[in-house]
């Protein structure tokens, strides 16, 4: 706190990115080695150009835009994933994503081990995770008899019962920002309905909330503020319904086919 | 340098994730069978057994040593522990990807949980090996066996640089697992793992190639140094008439600390080639 005026939860300012696209996982060290002496030709994508945003803590914030606007490299380098070209990132408290959910299980291990190695992932140490413990398996597994599945290699688990661990151990870390990109659009209705109810937990707790969607009616639901990026800048930038309402109704694909997609 | 220490210091705090990614290693591997470290100590024995079985019937120099079984085992161990942990790490990092594309983490502590996972089963190995010098073949222990320490460190240095280099290509270069594979079936031969290394340097051939140039590329090798280093300070020297009349060369303290050196000055070049790369594991519009 300065003056009166709240410290920014996240604050972008003049944040760029660029890629530079060339050799990936399709190449191989055979092929690199022969064209020493032809480079491949670099092709630079600029994807972010120049992002100037302040997010106040307790916020729930929406990005929208259409494919290739650059939602999901913006949630990156808030998380830190990707380093800006230029410009700056500042975030105030810890961050945590909610994953693709089970991304980081690993099939060998029971139950037990997969949280606390997930925990660890997102930042959480053993005794946090250890007073956790409890709440976590409570929250994913209501049934008492799937509970004691809790020490048995995951590999025994259905793919919905890995989702609900995973969903479980990520908003067990209250973190102070929650990004979320297109998670929500997996999983069936109840459990997108639970995933709802935390999000709203989150939000009276006071908690920030970044996120990226494709669902406008979710992102009516949730969202305080809405962010509308085209081609790497924020065309709009405003209260929920205004931004959303000349989001959807933009002609041609913008709107209508991604609204679609969620 | 001031940067290389703040990305240690980066390190250092998720040191937590870092141990659970190490538990999970060995874990998953003693988790896979009943028998755990016992199964996984199993393939390298067998090999010693194999070769000593061909060596003994084919050759007639293995004959002569008081424990040939011995030389190779001190040799296995070591070379076992550089192909799996740079084996192992080079899937490390596209194992991790749908998480690291997602969540923040100093990402070289990926291939180093690797690194010092299979360094502990590494040290285990050892205790088999130190456990069938005392009880089985009776052997005294040596005053260099205190030089044992420094070559396990080195050996440390060396493969946690080599796990660095081809975690990193790998994400980058499909083929790269592949090429590791080829080397290192190359390698159980050209290494002085079934012989030793003065049998390379006192052959008629390679005594005179190059001026004699060759024999001492050979023993440039990092891992042939180690090799020789770990069975000069803890096995007695073999029989002379083992290299043809010609006695072995005594335990150098030089090299070990020589090898200690260029390990980690092989290190410290290893992550500053990672650090310049890790932003691109995942970076993609």
């Amino acid at each position: 706190m300065n003056g009166g005026v709240p410290e920014a939860s996240i604050r972008l300012a003049s944040l760029r990115k660029t890629f530079t696209l060339q050799h990936r996982h399709a190449g191989s060290l055979k092929a690199a080695m022969l064209s020493i002496f032809r480079p491949p030709r670099l092709e630079r994508r600029e994807v972010l150009r120049g992002i100037d945003l302040e997010i106040l803590p307790g916020e729930t914030v929406a990005i929208v835009g259409r494919n290739g606007s650059g939602k999901s490299t913006l949630l990156s380098l808030v998380a830190r994933v990707y380093k800006p070209t230029s410009g700056e990132v500042t975030v105030n408290g810890t961050v945590a994503p909610l994953l693709e959910l089970g991304a980081g299980f690993h099939p060998d291990l029971t139950g037990v081990e997969n949280v606390e190695l997930y925990g660890a992932i997102l930042g959480l140490s053993r005794r946090q995770i250890q007073a956790q413990f409890d709440s976590i398996v409570r929250f994913a597994f209501d049934r008492p008899d799937l509970a004691e599945k809790i020490d048995t290699p995951l590999r025994n688990y259905s793919d919905g019962m890995k989702m609900r661990l995973g969903f479980s151990i990520a908003v067990h870390t209250y973190p102070a920002i929650l990004l979320v990109d297109e998670v929500l659009a997996v999983g069936d209705e109840a459990f997108q309905h639970k995933c709802l109810e935390k999000i709203e937990e989150f939000q009276e707790r006071g908690k920030t909330i970044l996120f990226v969607s494709h669902d406008m009616m979710m992102v009516r639901r949730v969202a305080h503020r809405v962010v509308w990026l085209q081609d790497g800048l924020v065309l709009r930038d405003g209260p929920t319904v205004q931004v959303v309402d000349a989001y959807m109704a933009e002609p041609g694909p913008a709107s209508a086919a991604d609204a679609n997609v969620g | 340098m001031r940067q290389l220490t703040a990305e240690l210091a980066e390190v250092w705090r998720f040191r937590a994730l870092f141990l659970q990614l190490v538990r999970r290693d060995l874990k998953v591997r003693y988790k896979n069978s009943k028998l755990g470290f016992v199964w996984s100590i199993a393939p390298p024995l067998m090999q010693v057994a194999c070769i000593t079985f061909a060596f003994k019937n084919a050759t007639t120099f293995a004959a002569k040593f008081d424990s040939y079984s011995a030389y190779v085992l001190a040799a296995m161990i070591p070379w076992t522990y550089f192909q799996t942990a740079v084996l192992d790490s080079s899937q490390s990092i596209l194992m991790m990807y749908g998480v690291i594309r997602k969540v923040y983490m100093p990402r070289e502590i990926i291939p180093l949980a690797t690194s010092v996972s299979n360094f502990i089963h590494f040290a285990m190995s050892w205790l088999v090996f130190f456990a069938y010098l005392v009880f089985y073949l009776r052997a005294p222990l040596l005053p260099t066996l205190v030089w044992f320490p420094v070559l396990v460190v080195a050996q440390f240095f060396l493969v946690t640089a080599a796990s660095l280099v081809v975690s990193c290509l790998n994400v980058f270069y499909e083929d790269v697992k592949y090429i590791v594979t080829v080397l290192f079936n190359l390698g159980l031969f050209v290494l002085p793992i079934m012989y030793l290394p003065e049998q390379v340097l006192h052959s008629p051939t390679m005594r005179h190639l190059w001026g004699g140039w060759a024999a001492r590329i050979y023993m440039w090798n990092p891992l042939a140094v180690l090799i020789s280093g770990y069975r000069k300070c803890m096995l007695e020297p073999p029989h002379p008439s083992v290299l043809g009349g010609n006695a072995a060369s005594p335990f150098d303290p030089g090299s070990v600390l020589g090898i200690l050196g260029v390990s980690f000055v092989a290190l410290v070049l290893s992550y500053a080639f990672f650090n310049a790369r890790k932003w691109r594991f995942v970076e993609r519009p």
